[in-house]
């Protein structure tokens, strides 16, 4: 009851989430029958605006609303641990997400289907990756959020991305064989939410390493995942540290 | 200590309770100590009041025993337990000065919400619901959403919410605020009930004639500090005595009475500060044997918005 619940309030919170999800199937829509990029390169779009921007979007102030609002001080007073509304809360945004993806690639493949345009293969692989990357954005965003106001949610997330290309590139482009662009770019990789490695993946990349011969190779492919999972519980973990280590202030005196 | 009967049982126990806010996360420009080495408790059963201006600590105090802010120094505990951990809260109800909820969930499903939060079955939940909504007269907006709720509305919801889990201990924060006057004697009325059952209730409120009318039990905080206590303020009530006289009341006064024991005088009337109602019939003989002619006596006992005003002043 309590989990259903808290993973309910992440839908049903807001009328804007809605908007949101119809939008980004506009969005994904009209990349995928005006050919405005060239085809392969709508698995790229799909990856990035519903594996980065969905997440932002929608849990942008999933706990700073509450805390701002002073709503916080009366669910934090209920006997349960803390983490469970953290847990609850992001597995709710993460199965909103999978049900956002399936629709997706069910209108996409309607929208195939009827008027033949768009580049469908490989899209069930490029939707789970871009779940993924959801999952370990969505999990970063909603630990920020029990910090940082809505507002500098999305902004802050952005910065630090941006930030982080940027160095990366500079460094790569000026010492691609200098130690801290290599531990940068590790660290980029592997610590970092996977861009590089699920898109990887998703392309085939890692089969000719596999064990197993074909594109998408089985151990390579169950290391992502993996890899990206752990991730998710590893932002997660301090998002549940700083809710259940923070005070909640209702009215200040 | 408010009270510390052995034959009831201890709800909220305070020791030392020192509550400093940083300014690095506060946002200040130094650091504010909000409550200064607070002791008190409060059994099972008892309705305390805390009052005091604004600044004074008591949200801060109420904070604390609802376990949202951590205490600087000292400890603490309710039911036994330390404030923040789950079994202090499983017995907890909270109202905080400013409720807020969901604005597209309704009150019905905000009191699901927090029914599942508590863990409670769903069964349990629609009882509760049930129960809350006819006490505190929600029916006609029960299934509204909460965006279009007026301040004694979402008041109303923000108690029910409190009471979800029939509590043993109640934390209110300005509970009448926003509340009409009918609203304001079914709470009084329900607060009685709750705390002949035995709930403990801690109230923080600026209306003290409604305060008056629920306790004796009154915790007077100004700046962080414990001033007076429940009892102490009860003792120190001052009483006036009105004399009226026929004629030179001024004289007399000054022939027979203290100074400081003298409030106020006019030709033809004395007001006498009183410490108990046993001295009005030595005054009276006194004010006789001195040759006053009275026409008239009223002993009028200071109220605690006199006392709370009275204990202000005395410390500005």
């Amino acid at each position: 009851m309590r989990a259903y619940e808290l993973m309910k309030e992440t839908l049903s919170r807001k009328i804007y989430i809605y908007i949101v999800h119809l939008s980004w199937f506009a969005i994904y829509g009209l990349f995928f029958t005006l050919r405005v990029h060239e085809e392969e390169k709508f698995h790229q779009i799909l990856f990035i605006w519903g594996g980065f921007f969905l997440p932002l979007a929608l849990s942008a102030g999933i706990f700073g609303d509450d805390i701002s609002s002073g709503r916080i001080c009366v669910v934090a007073t209920k006997p349960f641990w803390l983490g469970e509304l953290y847990i609850y809360r992001l597995l709710g945004l993460s199965l909103q997400a999978a049900v956002h993806f399936f629709i997706t690639g069910c209108l996409l493949l309607i929208i195939h289907g009827i008027t033949g345009l768009g580049y469908i293969d490989d899209l069930n692989s490029w939707l789970f990756c871009s779940w993924l990357l959801f999952n370990t954005w969505a999990a970063i965003s909603t630990s920020i959020s029990v910090v940082v106001k809505r507002a500098y949610n999305f902004v802050f997330l952005l910065a630090v991305v941006l930030f982080f290309a940027f160095l990366n590139s500079s460094l790569g482009w000026n010492n691609p064989d200098d130690t801290m662009t290599k531990v940068i770019s590790a660290f980029g990789k592997y610590v970092c939410p996977p861009f590089t490695l699920l898109t990887r993946m998703v392309e085939g990349e890692y089969s000719k390493y596999s064990l197993i011969v074909g594109k998408y190779s089985s151990i390579k492919a169950v290391a992502c995942v993996t890899h990206t999972l752990i991730l998710t519980v590893f932002y997660s973990f301090f998002g549940v540290l700083l809710l259940s280590r923070r005070q909640f202030a209702c009215s200040r005196e | 200590m408010i009270r510390n009967d052995n034959k009831q049982t201890m709800v909220v126990e305070c020791e030392q309770l020192t509550k400093v806010f940083r300014k690095l996360l506060a946002g200040r420009s130094k650091d504010v100590c909000a409550l200064q080495s607070i002791s008190l408790s409060v059994v099972e059963g008892q309705i305390v009041g805390l009052v005091g201006p604004n600044g004074a600590g008591k949200s801060t105090l109420l904070n604390l025993m609802a376990g949202l802010i951590f205490p600087t120094e000292g400890r603490v505990s309710v039911c036994g337990h330390p404030a923040r951990s789950i079994e202090a809260r499983s017995g907890l109800g909270y109202m905080p000065e400013h409720p807020a909820f969901l604005g597209r969930y309704s009150a019905w499903a905000t009191l699901r919400y927090h029914g599942a939060l508590l863990g409670l079955s769903r069964q349990t939940i629609s009882a509760q619901i049930d129960k809350l909504t006819e006490q505190l007269q929600m029916d006609e907006y029960i299934d509204r959403p909460c965006s279009d709720f007026s301040q004694g509305m979402k008041q109303r919801l923000a108690l029910a919410i409190a009471l979800m889990n029939d509590p043993s201990f109640l934390l209110l924060d300005e509970p009448s605020n926003g509340l009409d006057p009918i609203g304001i004697i079914q709470l009084r009325d329900l607060l009685k009930k709750l705390r002949d059952a035995g709930t403990a209730i801690v109230i923080s409120s600026h209306r003290l004639g409604e305060l008056e009318k629920l306790t004796s039990d009154y915790i007077f905080l100004y700046r962080g500090e414990v001033v007076s206590f429940g009892d102490k303020i009860a003792a120190d009530r001052v009483g006036r005595l009105h004399v009226g006289l026929v004629s030179n009341a001024n004289q007399i006064a000054k022939k027979l009475l203290s100074p400081a024991k003298l409030l106020n005088s006019s030709e033809t009337e004395l007001v006498i500060a009183v410490g108990d109602e046993d001295e009005v019939p030595d005054i009276v003989s006194s004010l006789v044997k001195g040759g006053a002619r009275i026409t008239s006596i009223q002993l009028q006992k200071e109220d605690i918005e006199d006392v709370f005003l009275r204990l202000y002043n005395e410390r500005n």
